[in-house]
């Protein structure tokens, strides 16, 4: 461990939700608008719809799996949908891909689930982003821990979750940092291994906390 | 805005001069005699006398008085948000300062901005008569009603709209037009440096068309729009944004309460806190299905021992609602268990206490706005079952956060499930609570218009920027 020579700038973002022109009424619909929706829609319908409902800790993926069980009762499509791990992408347009594929995968052989109206439509929305600051950026790994404990979950969902897409890496900005400027290589790869999908974003800044501690002792 | 002493801070419109404000006017046209709350009965037990007179206003809370709600950090992020914003000015512009959800909004909402360094101004426009029953036909013909739009209704429209818009000033950043009643008053837009948005709070999802047709272009030339569900959106050539309605944590209806206090008040009502309670909050109108309520209720009963709870109001001062609590009390017949609440407007404490006493809460609406009484029932953790209807899929994800249902039977199973399986309903409750923590606070909403200034402003700077 050594001591970082820049300092972790914790910043958060916070979004107004925007909604969209496209609507989906059936599945075959959805399946249209996911290949031309605008990249924003992709993104705020799986990586920021994990934002807002953090506190989940099993049962919800992203909006697509959601709608596909409750508006059309297709719950082998949403199970599939929800299989997919957002952190495995580092572009949307994969993202868009995979998704694209699985609603695609499941029609082919269930064409008439494709015409069956949803008791709801799935309306498709955006987000405009504003990235802050927090009056957090500590320069020590006590300091680190100190600031992840006391910023809000939207900036650990800034800096866990929405971080590769900005780097392109599949790696999130605690971990480039505690890697590169602290030397921490097994506590960043042991905190990228956290399940997002199976806690709530308290319980992930909880388990990057104790991973740092135990590093730190 | 009038001043506001430290301890005793509210949002004040500015005074209207000359004639009504909608509150007013409205109350001249619908309610010549104003309600009587000794009429207020349950299923014949006379309410307790201290709910028989309004309370005093209570003092609007600070940022800070949320912290341990929503956390430092949130609180910290508010800050910083409206950091950039510091000196620029809001307006807000509705029609009524007192009664309805919006004015109860802006009660909170403006002196929070302020606190924030946002100078946030409320003016309330003003009207005769003519103008409210017009706006009154124009707000139901949104909602689907059918309504014959006619030229004088239109001329009264604008005449009133032209009134207020010389008499106002919009000298601020960002002005904000809640509902159709100003819309007109974006003509003064092009001698503002403001940016212009309109914030509607109904339901444009079926409007009658050629109401909607004759508001479309006032509407078109605001700089955004925003709506409180995706489905009552239009298609407009303009931004339109979602802000979902909200709840204030610290206000009578939803602060936290000593058991004792809820005891008492259950005390007073007659409901037995050692059986189990399900209650449905709503006036005393079909679309809130209170006799579905009653129906899912009876055939729960038959499997499940509780308690059902009807608390609302409407029946006093609604010829409709007189009738339907009728209905109710038929419905619910001689069952020592059913206790039917018809409460004066201001028993929020009391509903509080009520809703917390609560094993259940239902809503089981036909139709539904955003159905802030499912807020308010996940706010304070109640396992809830609701219809999915209006905004309420917002904020009940199935088996997550609340249960969905589509019928009297599919209640009344919901019912028997929950009060069955009391650790999945307390872990449904306790998401539902944190699904309103993160999505429909007032804290919430602030972030939201201090993000829309933040947007909006950037939008009219950039260069080549028509609007």
């Amino acid at each position: 461990m050594r001591k970082p020579d820049k300092p972790f700038y914790f910043n958060t973002s916070e979004h107004l939700l925007r909604i969209g022109r496209q609507k989906a009424t059936t599945l075959s619909e959805l399946w249209q608008a996911l290949q031309t929706c605008p990249d924003d829609s992709i993104f705020q319908h799986t990586f920021r719809t994990l934002q807002d409902h953090h506190f989940i800790r099993q049962g919800f993926s992203n909006d697509f799996a959601h709608w596909c069980l409750s508006a059309c009762n297709e719950p082998v499509l949403a199970e599939q949908l929800a299989s997919v791990d957002v952190r495995e992408f580092t572009a949307i347009e994969g993202l868009r891909r995979r998704m694209v594929g699985i609603v695609d995968d499941f029609l082919q052989p269930h064409p008439r689930s494709g015409s069956k109206a949803g008791h709801e439509p799935f309306y498709f929305c955006a987000s405009d982003i504003v990235v802050l600051p927090t009056p957090f950026s500590p320069d020590s790994v006590p300091g680190f821990v100190e600031g992840l404990k006391r910023v809000s979950v939207h900036s650990i969902h800034h800096h866990f979750i929405e971080a590769r897409l900005r780097l392109h890496l599949m790696s999130n900005d605690f971990s480039q940092w505690l890697e590169e400027e602290v030397g921490l290589p097994q506590t960043a790869d042991a905190i990228e291994r956290i399940d997002i999908y199976t806690n709530t974003m308290e319980g992930v800044r909880q388990r990057i906390a104790t991973i740092v501690e135990q590093a730190l002792n | 805005m009038k001043s506001q002493s430290k301890d005793q801070r509210a949002a004040v419109p500015s005074s209207a001069i000359g004639t009504h404000t909608e509150a007013e006017a409205v109350a001249t046209v619908a309610s010549p005699e104003p309600a009587r709350p000794e009429a207020a009965r349950g299923n014949g037990r006379p309410l307790p006398a201290s709910v028989l007179t309004p309370p005093p206003p209570a003092p609007s809370p600070h940022l800070d008085d949320y912290r341990n709600i929503i956390g430092q950090g949130h609180v910290d992020d508010l800050r910083f948000l409206a950091r950039d914003l510091k000196g620029k000015s809001i307006k807000m512009v509705n029609s009524t300062a007192v009664g309805g959800g919006v004015a109860e909004m802006l009660n909170r909402l403006v002196p929070l901005l302020s606190e924030l360094e946002v100078p946030t101004h409320w003016d309330v426009i003003t009207g005769g008569n003519d103008f409210f029953e017009v706006t009154k036909g124009f707000h139901n013909a949104l909602q689907g009603s059918s309504y014959e739009l006619t030229k004088a209704a239109q001329e009264i429209f604008l005449m009133y709209n032209e009134q207020n818009r010389e008499r106002l000033q919009f000298g601020e950043d960002m002005v904000v037009i809640h509902d159709p009643q100003p819309v007109g008053l974006i003509r003064s837009r092009e001698k503002s440096r403001a940016s212009w948005v309109w914030r509607c709070h109904i339901d444009l999802s079926n409007p009658d068309a050629r109401v909607w047709e004759f508001l479309r272009p006032f509407v078109e030339q605001f700089d955004a729009a925003i709506f409180s569900s995706q489905s009552f959106a239009r298609q407009l050539p303009i931004p339109q944004y979602l802000f979902y309605s909200c709840i204030d944590p610290l206000s009578e209806k939803n602060k936290e309460l000593p058991d004792a206090v809820a005891q008492k008040i259950c005390d007073d009502f007659g409901i037995d806190r050692t059986r189990p309670i399900v209650t449905q909050v709503s006036r005393f109108d079909r679309l809130k299905d209170p006799v579905g309520v009653v129906h899912a209720y009876k055939l729960a009963k038959k499997y499940v021992d509780c308690q059902l709870v009807l608390a609302g109001g409407g029946a006093s001062d609604d010829p409709e609602g007189a009738d339907v609590l009728q209905e109710v009390k038929e419905a619910a017949g001689n069952d020592p268990d059913i206790i039917i609440l018809d409460l004066p407007p201001w028993c929020a404490l009391e509903i509080n206490a009520i809703q917390r006493a609560s094993t259940i809460v239902v809503q089981k609406s036909l139709k539904e706005g955003f159905g802030l009484t499912v807020t308010e029932a996940l706010w304070k953790g109640k396992p809830t079952i609701a219809s999915a209807v209006g905004g309420i899929p917002n904020q009940i994800i199935h088996k997550l956060t609340g249960v969905l249902v589509h019928s009297v039977e599919g209640c009344a199973f919901q019912i028997r499930y929950l009060l069955t399986h009391p650790d999945f309903a307390k872990h449904m409750g306790a998401s539902g609570r944190e699904h309103v923590k993160e999505n429909f606070l007032m804290t919430t909403n602030v972030k939201r218009w201090l993000l829309l200034f933040r947007i909006l402003g950037q939008a009219k700077s950039r260069p080549g920027s028509s609007r």
